[in-house]
């Protein structure tokens, strides 16, 4: 069976840009003062990861929570969902692959991946992805991560990357290079291929 | 059957068993098929960035099946962890895990601190403690000879990891250096599970060895303990209630 692996945050859908324009509201499950708040805001919109020397941070705490609200309010890329309910009628298998801590947001991508009638079959999270797709002889990756589009191909894996508007074309060779797209659809012939 | 599955039968009785996750190295698509040939549902599978361990969170687990998941997890193939029943539960498990971001396996001078005073509190408070190495720290499990409301039970354990945060501070310690997690969480359904006793360590290897007062058992000995909490030092539900009611009365 034919097998591919699909990115959800700034892939499938507009992760960053719900991020940046979401008004986000401090309440009562927040304990900390608005000016925290508005300050862990900001940093989180700007991609701070935290740093520091602890794994475990009310600052890596608030973070979660802001951006699991995003996971809820994303939206899906229309292009994106046609493009899996194709793969879904040409029998591919699908794999959700994220780097979400579906620990505590299983349930609530599976709610989002039902109301954009998305279809998939199994649901992983992986920090290393080429290494997934390996592993589990996945030879066609869509994501937006510039590791895995800097990498993929040296491991065997094809990987396909969301390009702004402005990008020049995708690259016609070398045959394993990750190639960019505007449109979902434009995946269909390489996928073929 | 290996008398050690009864054991963790018995110690983990009043956890659900049609939900667990797996830890194991296998993987792949045929493997998956297999895992799931039985009406077993996977709802998220991860690879981590320990070597090849794979991790697969499975529900409607058969019985049969979870036994020989139980069986694989004391042949070492696979660790099997399991959550905790949504409202009342006879266990309950403090997890002290090293926070620090460089070297979080290490066992740092705070933890060692942390998990003895939590020993000794607990034992104060009539609540003989099994500890377990866990990989970066310790599970500090209690076990109870009945089920005691989830509210009931966090309250309790959010007191006693409070008085250890404030012994390690007026110690002269970094607090945050310890990240006290506190199992079953009432807010939390369904989010994380726990590897039961006899487990190897993700990324060592090394067997989950029982803290005793008089340091780390080797596996042997840590099974005999274990045995032996299961049979001596489950804890009447009076007195947890008794305990309980000195650190954390009704409001």
């Amino acid at each position: 069976m034919k097998t591919i692996a699909i990115d959800l945050d700034d892939t499938l859908n507009d992760f960053t840009a719900t991020l940046r324009r979401t008004e986000f509201v401090r309440d009562d499950a927040h304990p900390i003062s608005e000016e925290v708040f508005q300050d862990y805001l900001a940093k989180v919109r700007g991609g701070w990861d935290g740093g520091g020397e602890l794994l475990s941070t009310e600052y890596s705490y608030f973070r979660y929570k802001i951006h699991h609200a995003c996971y809820q309010r994303a939206g899906a890329r229309d292009d994106g969902v046609a493009f899996l309910q194709w793969l879904r009628r040409n029998q591919w298998r699908i794999v959700i692959c994220t780097r979400r801590d579906l620990r505590r947001a299983q349930e609530s991508t599976r709610a989002w991946l039902q109301d954009n009638a998305i279809p998939f079959d199994h649901l992983f999270m992986a920090g290393n992805k080429i290494a997934f797709c390996r592993l589990w002889g996945i030879e066609h990756l869509v994501d937006d991560d510039g590791f895995n589009i800097a990498h993929g191909g040296r491991h065997g894996v094809n990987v396909y990357f969301p390009a702004a508007e402005s990008s020049p074309p995708a690259p016609a060779s070398p045959a394993r290079a990750a190639r960019g797209f505007r449109t979902f659809d434009e995946i269909i012939p390489w996928i073929h291929g | 059957m290996d008398p050690r599955i009864g054991l963790l039968k018995a110690f983990y009785r009043g956890l659900p068993k049609d939900r667990a996750k797996l830890e194991t190295e296998e993987h792949g698509f045929a493997f998956l098929a297999q895992l799931l040939s039985d009406g077993t549902v996977l709802e998220y599978g991860e690879l981590t960035l320990s070597g090849l361990l794979h991790k697969y969170k499975l529900a409607r687990i058969p019985e049969a099946r979870m036994d020989e998941h139980l069986a694989a997890h004391i042949g070492k193939t696979r660790n099997l962890c399991l959550y905790f029943d949504d409202r009342a539960n006879d266990l309950f498990c403090f997890n002290l895990d090293n926070n620090q971001l460089a070297d979080s396996s290490a066992l740092i001078p705070e933890m060692k601190f942390a998990v003895r005073r939590l020993e000794d509190s607990l034992r104060g408070a009539g609540c003989e403690p099994l500890i377990v190495a866990s990989g970066r720290g310790y599970h500090v499990w209690c076990r109870l000879d009945g089920a005691v409301a989830n509210e009931r039970l966090h309250a309790f354990m959010l007191r006693a990891g409070v008085a250890t945060a404030a012994a390690l501070h007026r110690a002269g310690y970094d607090r945050h250096r310890v990240k006290f997690n506190f199992y079953p969480d009432p807010r939390a359904r369904d989010v994380v599970s726990l590897r039961l006793f006899g487990s190897l360590h993700a990324r060592n290897k090394v067997f989950s060895r029982v803290l005793a007062p008089t340091g780390l058992l080797d596996e042997a000995t840590s099974w005999e303990y274990f045995a032996d909490y299961l049979k001596n030092k489950t804890i009447p539900v009076a007195r947890f209630h008794a305990a309980c009611d000195a650190v954390a009365p009704p409001a």
